[in-house]
């Protein structure tokens, strides 16, 4: 189940400390974006019951087993009787410990006894055996995922089975298992875990819970870094993909987790994929720019419902890369257009990051299609992607290229943009630190001014001219050569002249 | 501040709105356009902009896509909280002198603006010219404005090297030029003594004497050979040939011809403090 959950702390369940909460936040966040530069970005997803949650929060941190107790404990479960559940529990409350863990692996017999729990007749005994083997897999231990993997066909079994309860619990420790390691990932495909997906989804498909659970389990395959070559091709050929794709609408009742999970599965697909034609083809464009207006007009009612984003952000992910790989399909509706926007003004300081995404999946929009160009100006948009040009890190950037696809189509596209303001916004960001920023305002700059000289009268009002001729002084070469071609096109009367320049930047 | 009309648009009662009905205004080219392209003939040639509208596809795992996925994972060990974060804010934009030796940066374009005004603008009150030094300005109005410098010119090495202590001194302007760029390596797209297309009277020599004239010519001459403008990073293949008569050397100057542009020039940085108005030679 998908819900808000504030960060755990061991020592009590008082008040937090809000301030030192915070900067555990921040450590956690600076290894996770050390992890993703090295590529070993791993997430595994704890799947509890309400009951478990309360013993959780009273635990004060458990003491690992010693190989001794992991026998002794092994030894009563197997001959438990009437109690091998709850001793199976028992020793389920122990692996949560990453030490214990490692013992349990290293003690001999220990995972023959789980897996032969785990395929008894005892429906009680098998939950609790899945919900160890759902314990070790939040190991990062390599070889605790290794371990796991003779269970594997077991866990693949529960997918058709009857209980959704043991089929939720064996996806996500499936999913949990998928990042380990290479050959963990190999083996699993070896058992079949793609086409055991398939049928899951297909047959659970209104049972959200469980389209959630294959959804984050397919994710996890997805991501891994040889999921291209391996892992995509078996996906895309094994039918589950319709699903997937059927699954980006969200259910506001039940909440936004399926949606999520198959989303991100779908962006990791568009994106390992050169030619996307066939997702195309399956409705995945449509269905993407379908979505994203339904959340837009939520979004633009004020309903910045917390982990909205979350499932916004593959969304746009989605639609950038399709409309690149997918031939020259474009979606139909232009309330897209609108919804972007939205998103970019309602996620500009809770989510710069989702912004600069928004204004990306804008560029890919409007760099195709004179439609949508037309579209942002008839729908006065213009305004809101200007005040983008103030904030950097790629933000003002991604504006400017939106703005240059739609004066790129002409005249009265400048003539427009010019109205809206965008000459008096480019006398700013001639001046800004980064040098793209100012090269790419000149290339903006020099498409307004040639369009009419309305605009070049409006330029030499707003004072712009010095500011041109100073730019010949400027250290990049680029920006002086494309000043003075402005200025010696469209203002001959200030471009005669010496023009002393420095020298050349190293 | 959410406009009114997008909330109306994305309202569930409104249909769609079919990309292909927007009217879509063709391109045309403009009478006016036309115009400046017969005028500036073939000087229209490389254009230097290199903008075109480009669709980008992104890789999952480029860095643009960090932050997405680190609240993605955050997510999935459960540590996303309603909790503002705002470490996150986004970042707005400083403010940069590009003036070259400059590379002063500023919070705010106040800033900025104080700082090119104080500095740079050392304005020519003849020619409403701006240079971003004082000495620049000084060289300007020398051999633009003054009319004994042109006499002297034709009898004496008089264009001095740009380079403060350099100390070399040229026949013609553009001998200091392909000075300035071999020697201290400027970069050959700087324009130089670029004539003038119409109209104002200015004084140039050409680099073969006429006759030994003393008059000060007050036709206006357009050279088309030397003084072309260059918008090609490639440096005047007339410089190559080109023989440069001996400069006259100042006398406290060791030639020291260096392949670094001295530190003692910058534009900017430890020149003058404050604007000087014109000097009257």
């Amino acid at each position: 189940m998908w819900r808000l959950k504030t960060l755990r702390h061991k020592a009590s369940g008082s008040a937090i400390n809000l301030e030192e909460f915070k900067h555990k936040r921040r450590e956690f966040e600076k290894t996770l974006r050390q992890a993703r530069r090295d590529r070993q970005l791993v997430s595994k997803r704890l799947l509890q019951d309400e009951e478990e949650e309360e013993e959780d929060s009273m635990e004060t941190g458990s003491i690992p087993l010693s190989p001794e107790q992991v026998r002794e404990m092994i030894r009563g479960v197997l001959s438990g009787g009437e109690e091998k559940a709850t001793r199976l529990a028992s020793l389920r409350k122990a692996l949560r410990n990453p030490e214990s863990q490692l013992a349990f692996i290293k003690c001999e017999n220990s995972m023959h006894m789980l897996i032969g729990q785990l395929s008894s007749h005892n429906a009680q005994c098998q939950l609790e055996a899945a919900r160890c083997l759902h314990a070790l897999s939040q190991s990062t231990h390599p070889s605790v995922g290794q371990a796991c993997l003779p269970a594997g066909p077991y866990l693949l079994t529960y997918l058709s089975g009857q209980s959704t309860k043991l089929t939720e619990l064996s996806l996500y420790t499936l999913g949990n298992l998928c990042p380990d390691s290479a050959v963990v990932r190999e083996k699993l495909l070896a058992q079949g875990i793609v086409p055991a997906l398939a049928n899951c989804i297909h047959n659970q498909r209104y049972n959200l819970a469980v389209v959630e659970a294959v959804g984050f389990t397919l994710s996890q395959l997805l991501q891994a870094k040889d999921a291209t070559e391996k892992i995509t091709p078996a996906v895309m050929a094994s039918g589950i993909v319709p699903h997937v794709i059927s699954g980006l609408t969200p259910d506001p009742e039940f909440g936004y987790g399926p949606a999520i999970e198959c989303t991100w599965c779908l962006h990791y697909l568009v994106s390992s994929n050169l030619d996307n034609s066939m997702l195309i083809a399956q409705g995945a464009l449509s269905q993407c720019s379908a979505v994203l207006i339904t959340l837009g007009g939520a979004v633009a009612q004020g309903n910045l419902e917390g982990g909205l984003e979350l499932l916004i952000w593959p969304l746009l992910r989605c639609l950038g890369n399709l409309l690149v790989s997918g031939g020259d399909v474009m979606p139909e509706d232009t309330r897209l257009l609108a919804a972007l926007c939205v998103f970019s003004q309602a996620y500009l300081h809770p989510h710069p990051a989702l912004c600069r995404e928004s204004l990306w999946a804008l560029n890919n929009l409007t760099a195709g299609s004179s439609g949508f160009c037309s579209g942002l100006l008839l729908l006065n948009m213009a305004p809101i992607l200007i005040q983008f040009l103030s904030f950097s890190k790629g933000m003002n950037l991604m504006a400017l290229r939106v703005l240059g696809n739609i004066a790129h189509h002409g005249t009265e596209y400048s003539v427009g943009l010019t109205q809206a303001g965008l000459l008096t916004a480019l006398c700013a960001t001639l001046k800004m630190a980064e040098p793209e920023v100012v090269t790419l305002s000149l290339d903006v700059l020099y498409m307004l001014v040639s369009s009419s000289p309305q605009v070049v009268e409006e330029f030499t009002r707003l004072n712009g001219v010095p500011l041109l001729e100073a730019i010949q002084y400027n250290s990049e070469g680029e920006q002086r050569v494309r000043a003075t071609y402005i200025l010696h096109h469209h203002f001959p009367s200030f471009s005669e002249g010496e023009s002393l320049s420095s020298y050349q930047d190293q | 501040m959410m406009q009114p009309e997008l909330i109306e648009l994305l309202g569930s009662a409104t249909p769609k709105i079919l990309a292909e009905k927007i009217p879509v205004i063709e391109n045309r080219e403009s009478e006016w356009l036309g115009l400046q392209q017969k005028e500036s003939g073939n000087e229209n040639a490389a254009s230097p902009f290199s903008f075109r509208p480009q669709r980008l596809r992104l890789a999952a795992e480029d860095e643009f896509f960090e932050d997405g996925d680190i609240h993605r994972h955050m997510y999935l060990q459960d540590v996303v909280t309603a909790i503002a974060d705002d470490e996150h804010a986004p970042t707005i934009s400083e403010f940069r002198c590009h003036i070259a030796g400059c590379r002063q940066l500023f919070d705010t374009l106040e800033g900025y603006e104080h700082h090119y005004n104080s500095l740079h603008r050392n304005v020519c009150s003849n020619c409403k010219r701006s240079f971003p030094s004082n000495r620049l300005l000084e060289v300007h109005i020398l051999e633009w404005h003054d009319s004994l410098f042109q006499v002297m010119a034709e009898k004496q090495c008089m264009y001095e090297c740009l380079v403060e202590g350099c100390g070399l001194k040229f026949k013609t302007s553009k001998e200091r030029k392909d000075h300035l760029i071999r020697t201290h390596s400027y970069p050959a797209d700087f324009r130089f003594d670029k004539a003038k297309k119409s109209g104002r009277m200015r004084e140039r020599k050409t680099q073969q004497k006429k006759d030994a004239n003393m008059e000060v010519s007050e036709t206006a001459t357009v050279h088309q050979e030397s003084e072309s403008m260059d918008f090609s990073l490639t440096p005047d293949p007339e410089s190559v040939k080109t023989v440069e008569t001996e400069p006259v050397q100042t006398a406290n100057l060791k030639p020291k011809y260096s392949y670094k542009v001295p530190s003692s020039i910058c534009f900017g940085q430890g020149s003058v403090r404050g604007f000087r108005g014109r000097r009257k030679k």
